[in-house]
């Protein structure tokens, strides 16, 4: 304990310190999406010709389909004309080659997001891949990965140098029909990481990928795609801030990831998107789509997620267990505070025999705000042995907010077990009372109390991130009780 | 070191003090006795201010001071402590955090530096050897599935590890068994020192045997009715409380 | 208009055809709402499990007069049938044939029995689909006040016979302050064949009052019926509940209990028994819209063969119902490979005063305990079946209508057997 505990007290921050804006000379393209903007993007990447042909058959798609109304979230609708769909720092014509050479008031920006490259990176052997808008700037200890053979880069760059492997897995756990926002994504992404994590390897270091929205009227349509091929592993951390605007952003974002057998991923997320502001004015639109695919037998996907920032979320990162003893894992805190929104969960679909899924969610409320557990527990006929826990609790504070639970649970194979329980309470004055009575002020002990109750999904994140989420977690309810 | 004169409260508009009188002096140890619903909890509950109780006559200095116009936070920051009759469970806040949170928040508020993970780690550990307690209590939860005796030490830890000034312990002998109710109370005498005030607040004498009073005070319908020494708590279990009030008003 | 869509003309010829009555004018109302819905289409929220094509199907078929008469045998279904519920279930009987219903209704001391049809009253009809539908063909219905207790439950049993194939029925209960009620609905068929039954019950449960109500739907498995029951809770009352689905080839049950008065009290207990190709789905939904109140609520179900069956329970705790206290569980024993249990226990909380807890689990007979069974002496299947029954039985011991107890029990043995006979 208590190391950690100390940082928390150090980062706790009284608003949203993310909400800088940094002064750089922008390149965006005007707003509007066509196949023209499409190909334009393609070209200023210099893109193979299968991946514009895959983004416009992507978005003649999208051109057809309608956007979700199903989950329990409230927005004006979005002009999907008014977005400008990419923008990058001017200077990104000559890319730099490496740390040196990037634009020091990026790394201005990122050091005042507490990720200072250098540092960080070398501190805690954590390979950077910084998303700054559309563009991927900077990627760090490349050359350590490339002992190991591990390929992390900004997809845009994969396209380049390993089309091969990005053709062979590109939409084929999320096809780009396979819901509006991903067909959205798939048209018009911009960047993202790739990594490859060749058989039998343990990547050395954990991976990390930083985004940040920076431009105004910019959407930001990231793709990640990771790999781990047969009996290798690795660590991904992401993490989210954007800068505070009055208006609306887009982030509409598609993650894919393939677990070959006997391999493990573990992907985390500390989600602070800027949430609005009081009155719920501003904010991101969180539409993102993250599917893993255990391939093989024995794989593992575990998906962590901390949710504390966007004014709407919508976001349920999944895993398909099609391997024969695979295993899927959901974790998440989800923190909504004022005016914020969010439909969350997960979709664990069991089709390998013995597959087993755990869903632990931890939900918290306060203000005004919105919260849906929404989660799929799908056993096909063939899945024998299926096993599948979930545990969904949700934390009110305050009389205003919503907290809804919507597990659905389909099960086809009699050798299935299938268990979910669900519980929701709130701080209760008791507890309150004995912690002021030890001499700790509410706030504190509504901090303390809130850490515990999502301490099973904290624990699952790597060190650090457990730090700095349970610094947002305090953040993020300010001012919710009193 | 603590005053009280004429105290009345209530709760949900019914009256639970009614005129109450008491001081309370360093290194001394008051035990305050009386049958259900005579206000021995709500006596408790007023003096580390509980919202549920309103006062509406009387005062409670305390150091010199009004301590009714004290937040409770800022009450246990000056030293006094509350061990609860019913601790409460906080699942997933271990008890170390807790601790240290508490620890530093009366540093801070007496201005004396923060304590560090190392140092506190040390400091929990000597007193939990003092208090013969096994050291997995630290990690976990506060209270979360503990038994009633391991609440009862919970709360006399905390007490260690806060070193009040002024320590209230409501029945924190009820629900015990003989040799946890010996466990605590060793606890408590270990914590006896002349800086520091005790104030047991007991249904049953027995509590007593092993903790001597130097006054024990009869608590009646929301007032003191009759104080003495520790003999009185002898008389008290000889002749029930019916006894007190015939002789009170006789 | 939908693909679910009945013609309105053919809708507006059958409404015609019914008698000249009190209802016309709601049976013409609610025909004109129904023509711009339809029935309900697999897909949507409520009906993501369930398919009504079949009986839209069947609905237009018989409407434009091309249905065959069903399979008769009048015999049962005049007495043999009527008889067997009667005489094992002591209560005051009101039967109704086809949506008929029978004349010679007593009304015991402190009760008033009478078709809706000669009550003054206007009747209110719900938004939803079935129910609208219901309005426009009902005949008649059965409009109960309860005044003062009685020493037997009230029995409205149901039957589905031959001679109609499109049946609605519908029951009007008002239970008056202070009263209790005890209620036993059985619901069976007399001919086999096509045949689609849409009932609507509405309880209207005035303060301090309560109702002990027991619905037994053992119907052909050739019959379809949607189900609708709503209850209206004021202060200090209470509303149990036992459903038990034991027949039909497509059952849809809707309970719907809205708490409004303070202290209110909610117990929702089913069962369901699933086999061949058996469709059963219960929804249920309680709404505490005032605190403090509790609802607790748990479904059974056993499915073996290749039937498929639905839970969806919803508790719904609106802005300022504080203190409410709400626990609801589902669980399922599957028995065959390919029996399907999609089940969601959903939860919509708006108030932070709140105690809510749900589970679901879908699972096996518990190994240990069919190893100890057969460590006894028991072989499997023996063992499989006590331990299959005393799932089953759990539903009982929160029996509300006591004198249904023999009954249940001998019609839950038979089909167990049947059910755990069927698995291996």
């Amino acid at each position: 304990m208590s190391i950690e505990n100390d940082n928390i007290e150090s980062l706790v921050n009284r608003t949203y310190k993310h909400g800088f804006v940094t002064d750089i000379d922008q390149e965006s393209f005007p707003p509007g999406l066509d196949e023209k903007v499409i190909g334009a993007i393609s070209a200023r990447k210099k893109e193979p010709k299968f991946m514009l042909e895959w983004r416009l058959k992507a978005y003649r798609h999208w051109l057809t389909m309608k956007e979700p109304e199903w989950a329990h979230v409230n927005y004006p609708p979005i002009n999907y004309q008014d977005i400008s769909y990419f923008a990058a720092p001017k200077s990104d014509k000559d890319r730099p080659k490496s740390l040196d050479e990037v634009d020091p008031k990026l790394l201005e920006t990122y050091d005042k997001l507490g990720i200072p490259l250098h540092e960080r990176a070398a501190l805690a052997g954590v390979a950077v891949d910084a998303v700054f808008d559309s563009v991927s700037v900077a990627t760090t200890f490349k050359e350590k990965l490339q002992e190991a053979g591990v390929i992390f880069c900004p997809f845009s760059e994969a396209l380049i140098n390993h089309p091969e492997l990005v053709r062979k897995y590109l939409g084929t756990v999320v096809p780009p029909r396979d819901n509006f926002f991903a067909a959205l994504n798939s048209a018009a992404f911009s960047d993202g990481s790739f990594v490859y994590i060749p058989k039998g390897v343990r990547c050395p270091m954990e991976l990390s990928t930083y985004f940040r929205i920076n431009a105004a009227n910019t959407g930001q349509f990231e793709r990640t795609l990771i790999i781990a091929d047969e009996g290798s592993y690795v660590s991904y951390l992401e993490g989210c801030t954007a800068p505070m605007r009055d208006e609306n952003q887009l982030h509409a974002a598609v993650v894919e990831l393939v677990a070959m057998k006997d391999a493990e991923i573990k992907y985390s997320t500390v989600q602070n998107w800027y949430p609005g502001d009081e009155e719920g004015k501003g904010g991101i639109y969180n539409f993102v789509t993250k599917r893993g695919d255990c391939r093989g037998a024995n794989s593992k996907i575990s998906w962590t997620q901390v949710e504390t920032g966007s004014a709407i979320t919508w976001k349920y990162p999944s895993c398909i267990l099609r391997g024969e003893n695979s295993v899927g894992e959901f974790y998440s805190v989800a923190v909504t505070n004022n005016m914020q929104q969010a439909d969350t969960g997960t979709k664990m679909i069991h089709i390998g025999k013995n597959s087993s899924s755990t869903i632990v969610s931890k939900g918290i409320s306060a203000g005004k705000a919105e919260q849906s557990y929404r989660g799929l527990v799908r056993i096909m006929p063939q899945a024998n042995g299926a096993r599948n826990h979930t545990q969904c609790d949700s934390l009110l504070i305050g009389k205003k907010c919503g907290a809804h639970t919507f597990p659905y649970m389909e099960v086809k194979n009699p050798s299935a077990k299938v268990e979910h329980e669900a519980s929701t309470s709130r701080i209760s004055e008791n507890q309150l009372f004995y912690c002021r009575q030890r001499g700790i002020s509410e706030e504190d002990a509504v901090n303390m109390i809130v850490n515990g109750f999502c301490k099973e999904v904290f624990k699952e994140l790597p060190m650090e991130f457990a730090v700095e989420a349970q610094a947002l977690l305090n953040v993020s309810l300010e001012g919710a009780v009193g | 070191m603590l005053e009280i004169e004429n105290l009345k409260a209530t709760i949900a508009e019914e009256q639970v003090l009614s005129g109450l009188d008491l001081s309370v002096n360093a290194g001394e140890i008051h035990a305050i006795m009386g049958p259900n619903g005579s206000g021995k909890s709500s006596l408790a509950q007023v003096i580390v201010g509980h919202a549920d109780y309103e006062v509406i006559e009387g005062s409670v200095e305390y150091q010199g001071h009004n301590l009714l116009e004290l937040e409770p936070e800022d009450r246990a920051r000056e030293g006094i402590f509350l061990g609860f009759q019913y601790p409460v469970e906080i699942p997933g806040v271990n008890n170390a955090y807790l601790l240290k949170a508490a620890v530093n928040a009366k540093r801070k508020h007496q201005g004396q530096d923060e304590i560090d993970a190392f140092e506190f780690l040390k400091l929990a550990k000597k007193t939990m050897e003092l208090l013969d307690m096994d050291q997995s209590f630290l990690n976990r939860g506060v209270n979360e599935g503990f038994s009633g005796g391991e609440k009862k030490r919970n709360e006399i830890l905390q007490m260690a590890m806060l070193e009040p000034k002024l320590a209230i312990l409501d029945e924190t002998d009820s629900g015990l068994d003989i040799d946890a109710l010996k466990a605590v109370a060793n606890g408590v005498n270990s914590l006896r020192h002349s800086e520091r005030a005790i104030v047991l607040v007991t249904h049953y004498q027995r509590l007593l045997d092993y903790i001597e009073p130097d006054y024990v005070h009869v608590l009646w319908e929301g007032r003191i009715i009759l104080s003495g020494d520790k003999a009185l708590a002898h008389k008290l279990e000889e002749n029930g409380y019916e006894w007190v009030r015939t002789t009170v008003s006789s | 208009m939908n693909q679910n869509s009945l013609s309105p003309e053919l809708l507006q010829k059958a409404v015609h055809s019914l008698p000249e009555d009190n209802l016309s004018n709601m049976r013409l109302e609610a025909a004109d709402r129904f023509s711009n819905m339809g029935f309900p289409v697999k897909g949507s929220e409520d009906w993501k499990y369930t398919d009504l094509s079949q009986i839209a199907d069947l609905t237009s078929q018989w409407l434009n007069g091309s249905m065959q008469e069903n399979a008769v045998d009048r015999e049962n279904h005049n007495t043999k049938i009527v008889k067997s519920v009667t005489d094992s279930i002591d209560a005051h009987w009101i039967v109704v044939r086809d949506g008929v219903i029978d004349s010679d209704i007593t009304e015991p001391h402190g009760t008033t029995i009478k078709k809706i049809s000669a009550v003054n009253k206007k009747i209110v009809t719900g938004n939803d689909a079935m129910s609208v539908f219901n309005a426009a063909l009902l005949r008649d219905g059965i409009h109960i006040t309860a005044a003062t207790p009685l020493k037997k439950p009230i029995g409205i049993l149901y039957i589905d016979g031959p001679s109609s194939v499109i049946t609605q029925n519908r029951a009007i209960i008002e239970i008056e302050e202070e009263c209790q009620l005890q209620l036993v609905e059985c619901c069976l068929s007399a001919g086999i064949g096509k045949q689609f039954t849409n009932t609507v019950t509405d309880f209207l449960i005035a303060a301090e009052a309560s109702v002990n109500y027991v619905r037994i739907q053992d119907r052909d498995f050739e019959h379809t019926s949607v189900n609708r029951v709503n209850a209206l809770l004021e202060k200090n009352t209470i509303f149990n509940h036992n459903g038990f689905d034991l027949g039909g080839a497509l059952t849809r049950n809707d309970i719907v209990t809205e708490i409004a008065g303070k202290d209110a009290l909610v117990n929702l207990n089913g069962l369901y028994l699933a086999s061949a190709e058996q469709h059963i789905d219960n929804h249920t939904n309680i709404i505490h819209t005032v605190g403090p109140s509790t609802s607790t609520e748990e479904y059974r179900g056993i499915l073996s063969g290749d039937s498929q069956c639905v839970f969806n329970g919803r508790v719904f705790v609106a802005e300022g119902a504080d203190g409410t206290d709400s626990n609801q569980y589902n669980h399922n024993l599957l028995l065959s490979e390919r029996a399907e249990i999609d089940t969601k226990p959903e939860l919509e909380i708006y108030a932070d005063d709140v105690k809510c807890a749900h589970g679901a689990t879908v699972g096996q007979l518990d190994e240990s305990a069919l190893f100890y069974l057969r460590s006894r002496g028991l072989n499997l299947e023996e063992s499989q079946r006590v331990l299959t029954h005393a799932f089953a039985s759990g539903t009982l011991s929160k029996l509300a209508v006591g004198a249904c107890y023999d009954y249940l029990t001998d019609l839950l043995d038979n089909r167990l057997e049947l059910l755990v006979g069927a698995a291996g």
